[in-house]
């Protein structure tokens, strides 16, 4: 199986604050992986290194192939990005927007409609950025994000400001896309619930590092929980994470 | 480097969205030449009221400088508040994560800035002429060369704007308006630069744009295309060119490294 991410000691401080903390780890082709973590642990921060948009003080990565920071233009053709905090720009219509961004990835006409019809908003092409609920500005963006049909797609907090409905199309349009299209899946939540039915990895991060890695099961059960959600609670708790007793599935160490 | 006409072009549709849907940017491009040409057209009409050859020599200096001003605003302007709508809209991350590469970006951006452009000088040529006799065909062709360089040091202006907005945050867009009126008195739009204080000469002389409007003088003087001004302010730009893009990839990297996309967010 081709490895889509390869990470290695990545590391990432801000001032005095250790934001990333020596982070190794690979995403194989068609995984669906959930980075989890309390608020501050480095999820993001890991994600921005990963999309070549913040620069790591130590380490390295590669994204289907191509080493960043060199290889960022073609490693970003390979990935899409979405994120529920991201606006629309204002003077866009819907359409139009979409359409600017699969140029940006090389569609000189891409099909604007079949993508938005494959989350339910077909109806909203011609309407303003302004004018959408931030539940339809993440839809769009997630269209936005598939419309190129990456090999990677990765999200961050993507259904954080949708209601049950929206977010239950959105986990079954990914969960489709994943499945038809061997789209591999990294993505950030606070929904423990979500991601044990999305993703059948977890890769838990506190204190920038990298504390559990395997199915949610098998990670719920090193921590002698129940669930994720015990686990997240543990670890939001403590000041200082420790490693459970061992990784549930070692994460392989890139080689180079 | 492959550069994609593709992304190129989607960047300046972009851009002529942004045109058509805020129509108070349209004001860079109509308004304020027209303004710019009615207050300087009719300062020199005030101080030569009674004298038709002096006023008509003051009119061709204010018009013809503002004229070649436009060409610097213009190309700075559409630039700068081309990135920095990036940065209001909070887009930069989007772009960010695309294929998409800052050459690329940029010249998105300034492929729409020249359509801008070409608006400006209309309005600027078309007022000129309606107002104050003042057509700019005299000129001549001498005219274009020395409105390429002046477009070139706009770029590089903008460019050097982006850098500082891209260090020091929004905090620091007012330049993009703001820098032009420190360029503007020191380049000798309107009058040659021996009428500068002083202590100002020698800055004035190190800009470029200062060596292309007396090119454009001479130009409206009738004394032809003074070339080795010209070539002067070609000199200035590639140093200023090297400066600047020097000085904007180390802006850029500095923006990665401390991770300011989060100013953006």
């Amino acid at each position: 199986m081709d490895d889509v991410v390869r990470i290695s000691g990545l590391a990432k401080r801000f001032g005095d604050v250790t934001a990333v903390d020596g982070i190794d780890l690979v995403v194989r082709a068609g995984e669906r992986v959930a980075l989890l973590g309390p608020n501050g642990a480095g999820k993001t921060t890991t994600l921005l290194m990963l999309l070549g948009v913040v620069g790591p003080d130590e380490g390295w990565i590669e994204v289907a192939g191509h080493r960043l920071p060199k290889g960022r233009s073609a490693a970003m053709a390979e990935v899409g990005f979405a994120a529920g905090y991201l606006p629309l720009p204002e003077r866009l219509k819907v359409d139009e927007y979409l359409r600017f961004y699969g140029q940006l990835y090389g569609l000189p006409d891409p099909d604007v409609e079949a993508a938005l019809d494959r989350f339910g908003v077909a109806h909203l092409a011609r309407a303003r950025g302004t004018d959408l609920s931030s539940g339809q500005r993440t839809l769009v963006g997630i269209v936005k994000a598939i419309l190129h049909q990456p090999r990677l797609l990765v999200l961050d907090e993507p259904t954080a400001s949708l209601d049950p409905d929206v977010a239950l199309r959105v986990r079954s349009g990914l969960q489709a896309l994943c499945r038809d299209e061997g789209t591999t899946l990294l993505v950030t939540s606070h929904n423990m619930v979500e991601v044990e039915r999305m993703c059948d990895r977890v890769v838990f991060i506190a204190s920038g590092r990298i504390v559990a890695d395997g199915t949610p099961t098998a990670v719920a059960e090193s921590f002698g929980g129940a669930d994720l959600e015990s686990v997240f609670l543990r670890l939001a708790a403590a000041d200082a994470p420790e490693r459970p007793h061992e990784r549930s599935q070692e994460t392989e160490r890139p080689a180079g | 480097m492959h550069v994609s006409w593709l992304r190129v072009k989607a960047v300046a549709r972009r851009h002529y969205y942004v045109l058509l849907r805020a129509p108070h940017r349209l004001f860079d491009v109509t308004i304020w030449p027209l303004v710019d040409v009615l207050l300087f057209g009719s300062i020199a009409a005030f101080v030569n009221p009674g004298h038709a050859t002096a006023g008509r020599l003051a009119a061709g200096y204010l018009l013809s400088g503002i004229l070649l001003w436009h060409v610097v605003y213009q190309s700075q302007i559409a630039l700068a508040t081309g990135f920095l709508e990036e940065a209001w809209t909070r887009n930069l991350l989007n772009l960010m994560v695309t294929p998409l590469r800052e050459a690329e970006y940029v010249a998105g951006v300034v492929l729409f800035g020249m359509v801008k452009l070409f608006m400006g000088l209309a309005v600027v040529s078309l007022t000129a002429l309606g107002f104050f006799a003042f057509n700019v065909t005299n000129l001549g062709v001498g005219l274009i060369p020395v409105a390429a360089v002046l477009l070139v040091a706009g770029w590089l202006i903008a460019l050097f704007v982006i850098a500082l907005v891209l260090r020091f945050g929004t905090g620091a867009e007012a330049l993009a308006w703001g820098i032009l009126f420190v360029v503007m008195p020191l380049s000798g739009v309107f009058y040659p630069i021996a009428a500068l204080p002083w202590i100002l000469r020698p800055i004035a002389e190190a800009l470029p744009t200062t060596h292309a409007f007396i090119a454009g003088r001479a130009l409206f003087d009738g004394r032809g295309l003074l070339w080795g001004e010209l070539g002067i302010a070609l000199l200035g730009c590639v140093v200023m060119g090297v400066v600047v893009l020097w000085f904007l990839t180390r802006m850029l990297w500095t923006f990665r490294a401390r991770g300011y996309i989060s100013r953006y967010t």
